[in-house]
């Protein structure tokens, strides 16, 4: 098992009245799964991958990857743990607008133990499968924004991580670019065994995975 | 990681430029300050600290009783250095010292064969060679001026002397210098004196030879004439020592004298020989400070300049946060810990303060010429060990507490808030961020009205009225054979059509005349100690400097015998509360005196003095020769007495100097700081406006979007100014609440060291506030005016 929920919940008080963001959450993940999270704006699908992917604090319950428990973990070790096996992907992308294609991809390598001509080689691995090595000395901006999320996933799996976590990834791009990016996705999970957690609002993209969670308010709910 | 912190570094400095080079100036202009003044400060401590036994070498200093003060002075009883050694177990070597300046002239003239030279003579003992050390190229260390017709030359001068032959010893040398005149043999050379000793001179002569030509004044516990310097065993008990001596010059007089005027000898005590130069004065016998004062002024100036600088680096670089969420944000969740972006911080803000070290040493080697001669000193920019270390160090400490703040705070937030773009500001960082800003603005300020009221004391104090007229006087020293007669010399220029009066006088205005206590009158207080200053002055004394008689007249050969009269100052005759004074008699040193007139009081000494009561008495043939050229003719009548002066003292230059330019070297160190702050109160204002220009951009650059919002809603343009600069011009109103009543402690405690002094205007402290205010606004008003003008379209548009 990759990771296991229970009983998640997370809130904030605001004028002595608790909103419940997270509600209850019973997860369990095994490797390889492609997970879409569904729901509306505010019913806590980022909130959730944000927990998954310790970004982010929750109140109550119990949270399990690979056996270890999150809650109990000092920053440092979260850190440790995320780095080494969950690779993320933004919305907008989060690239570095001062950084080129190549330094982008590079970056996380930097946090982590490898020599600079290990470096090299993972990095223009990633540009060679991606099909992006003509671009590697471009900055962000000059790229269309279905290649600046391809840059972003190559730079969420660059440290080989086990788990990815994608918030709303083809939520900027146009219908095609979201397609490419789905079959990507789906290549890698099924050749690579990179496990997937994404949110979304379409079901065109939800159906790419295994398994769809629908949330509202906070709570699973049958789909 | 390097490479890429450098990466973004650099592309970040492209991004904002005008950052970059606030950063820049601030920063580098911060470090060449500090480097100039440590260099300054490196070179003071330096002085007089070379030699070898410094630690253990003293001297004797005097605290005499003088009215109901004490004075404090560094002569000593002629006998005093011998006998301290034969008595005082503590002290391995003693020597008596005549240093040039004891004689009227403090030149005297050296020659051999037809060569001469003005020279300075200082007159030691043979522990001399042995408490300082001097090195001796020639001659035996051991045996040098062990005969009192000896002497030791500097190398300069032997070669000036000699120039033909290294083989010198045993040849003989004349000697003119008032009672030190005579026939020498030089027995040893000594390397010459180094800039960096307040002791300077070219010749010494073994102290003997004066002592016994001046037996009857340097023989008496009851006179002092020499200095004394003493080198202490090692490890004796400075305390102890000075419990001994303390009485030392006192008992002597006593066992030999009895009770008689004991209450005019003074007490010993002991200050470390190279500790004099930097605490070098005494109020009432106690230690109040000198140059050290200025040491720590300007110590203090250049942190705060540095303090300034790094308060812009702090400030810019948590403004300017909001531009660098994302990199933070994507950074903690790829994995980076707090410790490693705050590594990265720190380094950026360490190549930061590397480049300004390279401008800074730049500036400094352009500016260091200039400050040498503001300063009066000759600095070198020679990169020893020392200097680079603490040059280094500086730097690095520099960086890393302009760093470190910035470092801590991007560090600390959250991810997953700051990639939504929401920056958490809490209260606290925005009062800190102003509080840095008034910090900044209150030492600019404090240092601009110091400056400012400085210079309004300075230009008071050149311009005041004296007393007496000081223009296009000269004084010309009787030296050589003037000595003897200056008389004739005088008789003989007053025939040079520019020259308009011309008088002896054996002082100089500004402040080496005697002081006495032996004047005695009717009616006189017969416990009173008023010590009157003495000066010795020649006919026409009065009209060349038109000292302004109050009554009766001054001294006239066609009254008869002048010996026998004395002429007062105002404050003296109010001192003594004689009512018509004229025809009175007081006594001088037990001699009856007849007052001949009354002169209005003049300053004959600093600004820092009060005037105090003042005798004149006539004499011929005095050390000084005054004379009054007619303005205009300067050049001319000036070579032609230095044409009369070669028929006296052949093979001599003709030295002369403007008592103008002696009056205004009393003011020297003041005109320095001057000078200094000056230069030092501009950096930091600039450096200030700087900071907050780059503030301000970063500010209304966040408002941007609230700047759109209230010019959709009808806000007109200038309401908008007044809105965003009112929040800067808060900060700087509160900076000149806080800066302007610190100042005005500083500036009357400076100003306390005159006694005559400007009146404190209000209107001084407004222009300074003013300034202040008017500066800043241009600063805010650039970045307000501009936001507030653009078309609100494009500021919403964005979001």
């Amino acid at each position: 098992m990759l990771l296991e929920l229970s009983e998640i919940f997370k809130w904030v008080t605001t004028g002595g009245n608790r909103t419940y963001l997270l509600k209850g959450i019973n997860i369990e993940v095994q490797e390889g799964e492609f997970i879409s999270l569904m729901g509306p704006s505010g019913s806590g699908k980022s909130t959730l991958l944000n927990v998954i992917g310790m970004l982010d604090h929750f109140d109550e319950g119990v949270y399990h990857f690979l056996d270890e428990p999150v809650q109990n973990l000092k920053e440092k070790h979260r850190i440790e743990l995320y780095k080494k096996y969950i690779g993320f992907v933004f919305q907008s992308y989060h690239l570095m607008d001062d950084l080129t294609v190549y330094e982008n991809i590079e970056m996380p390598l930097l946090y982590q133990k490898y020599s600079s001509s290990e470096r090299k080689a993972l990095v223009a691995d990633m540009l060679d499968r991606f099909n992006i090595v003509g671009k590697k000395n471009l900055f962000p901006t000059q790229l269309s924004g279905g290649q600046q999320q391809l840059v972003g996933i190559a730079r969420a799996l660059i440290s080989k991580p086990k788990l990815i976590l994608a918030d709303e990834p083809t939520g900027n791009l146009n219908s095609k670019q979201s397609e490419e990016i789905m079959q990507l996705f789906k290549k890698l999970n099924e050749e690579d065994g990179v496990t997937i957690i994404q949110a979304t609002h379409s079901e065109a993209n939800a159906s790419y995975g295994s398994r769809t969670i629908h949330l509202l308010d906070g709570r699973m709910v049958k789909g | 990681m390097i490479k890429h912190n450098l990466l973004l570094f650099f592309r970040n400095i492209k991004k904002y430029k005008v950052t970059f080079f606030i950063n820049l100036i601030g920063l580098s202009t911060g470090l060449a300050s500090v480097i100039l003044i440590y260099l300054w400060v490196n070179d003071e401590l330096k002085i007089n600290a070379f030699h070898e036994n410094d630690s253990h070498i003293y001297q004797v200093m005097q605290n005499l009783p003088e009215g109901d003060d004490i004075d404090t002075i560094i002569e000593t009883p002629g006998l005093l250095a011998r006998s301290l050694k034969s008595d005082i177990p503590e002290i391995k070597y003693a020597s008596n010292v005549i240093a040039p300046n004891w004689f009227e002239n403090e030149k005297g003239i050296i020659s051999h064969e037809d060569t001469y030279f003005k020279a300075r003579g200082q007159f030691v003992e043979k522990d001399y060679l042995k408490i300082f050390s001097w090195e001796i190229i020639q001659g035996d260390k051991n045996t040098v001026l062990t005969d009192k017709n000896t002497v030791l030359l500097s190398e300069a001068f032997a070669k000036k002397l000699f120039p033909d032959t290294t083989d010198i010893i045993g040849k003989t040398i004349d000697w003119v210098q008032e009672s030190s005149s005579g026939k020498y043999v030089v027995n040893g050379v000594f390397k010459d004196v180094s800039n960096n000793s307040t002791a300077q001179f070219d010749v010494l002569f073994n102290y003997e030879s004066i002592l016994e030509a001046n037996a009857s004044n340097f023989k008496k516990w009851s006179n002092s004439n020499p200095e004394t310097f003493v080198l202490l065993q090692e490890g004796s008990n400075i305390k102890q020592v000075n419990a001994k001596i303390k009485n030392y010059r006192r008992e002597k007089y006593q066992s030999l004298r009895g009770t008689k005027y004991l209450h005019y000898i003074g007490t010993l005590f002991l200050q470390k020989y190279s500790d004099r130069y930097l605490y070098n004065v005494y109020e009432n016998g106690v230690q109040t400070g000198g140059r050290i004062e200025y040491i720590f002024l300007f110590s203090i100036i250049a942190i705060f300049l540095l303090v300034i600088a790094c308060i812009n680096f702090m400030n810019l670089s948590t403004a300017k946060a909001t531009t660098r969420l994302k990199e933070i944000g994507v950074k903690k969740v790829i994995g980076a810990h707090r410790k490693s972006l705050i590594k990265q911080f720190l380094f950026e803000s360490l190549i930061m303060i590397s480049f300004s070290l390279c401008v800074a040493f730049l500036t400094v080697i352009l500016i260091l010429p200039e400050f040498n001669h503001i300063t009066g000193k000759s600095i070198s920019l020679s990169l020893s060990l020392e200097v680079v270390l603490i040059i280094l160090g500086i730097t690095l400490v520099t960086g890393f507490i302009a760093g470190s703040y910035p470092a801590l705070y991007l560090s600390r937030f959250r991810p997953i808030r700051i990639l939504k773009g929401k920056l958490d500001t809490s209260i606290g960082e925005t009062w800190a961020r102003k509080g840095l800003v008034i910090i900044q603005f209150s030492i600019s300020l404090i240092l601009i009205v110091s400056v400012f009221i400085i210079h309004q004391q300075i230009n008071f104090v050149q311009n005041k009225n004296l007393g007496y007229n000081k223009d296009n006087v000269i004084a010309i020293s009787s030296e050589g054979n003037l000595y003897e007669s200056n008389a004739s010399f005088i008789s003989e220029i007053k025939n040079i059509p520019g020259v308009l009066k011309a008088t002896s006088f054996g002082h100089d205005l500004v402040g080496d005349a005697g002081g006495t206590g032996g004047v005695n009158w009717e009616g006189k207080d017969p416990n009173a100690n008023i010590q009157f200053s003495n000066l010795e002055i020649d006919f026409d004394w009065f009209e060349l400097l038109e000292i302004e008689v109050l009554q009766g007249r001054v001294f006239s050969d066609e009254y008869g015998n002048n010996e026998d009269k004395i002429i007062f100052n105002e404050a003296a005759i109010a001192i003594m509360g004689l009512k018509e004074p004229i025809g009175k008699t007081v006594k001088v040193w037990g001699k009856d005196r007849q007052i001949i007139g009354v002169v209005k009081d003049f300053h004959f000494e600093s600004l820092h003095e009060r005037v105090k009561p003042c005798m004149m008495q006539y004499y011929a043939d005095l050390s000084n020769v005054l004379v009054k050229i007619k303005s205009g003719t300067e050049n001319k009548t000036l070579s032609k007495i230095g044409a009369v002066y070669k028929e006296f003292n052949p093979g001599l230059t003709f030295e002369y100097k403007f008592i103008d330019d002696d009056y205004q070297s009393l003011y020297t160190a003041e005109k320095r700081v001057a000078t200094l702050s000056k230069y030092f109160a501009s950096i930091a204002f600039i450096v200030s406006c700087l900071g907050l220009f780059g503030l301000a951009a970063f500010t209304v650059e966040k408002k941007r979007k609230e700047i759109g919002i209230r010019k959709t809603l009808g806000q007109g343009t200038q309401q908008i100014v007044m809105l965003l600069s009112g929040e800067f011009m808060k900060l700087v109103f509160t900076a000149i609440a806080i800066g302007l009543p610190i100042g005005y402690l500083i500036i009357t405690n400076w100003l306390s060291r005159f006694e005559y002094t400007i009146d404190l205007q209000i209107s001084y402290f407004l222009i300074a506030g003013f300034t202040v205010l008017a500066l800043a606004c241009i600063a805010v008003g650039f970045q307000t005016v501009n936001a507030a003008s653009r078309n609100p379209i494009d500021a919403l548009r964005e979001e």
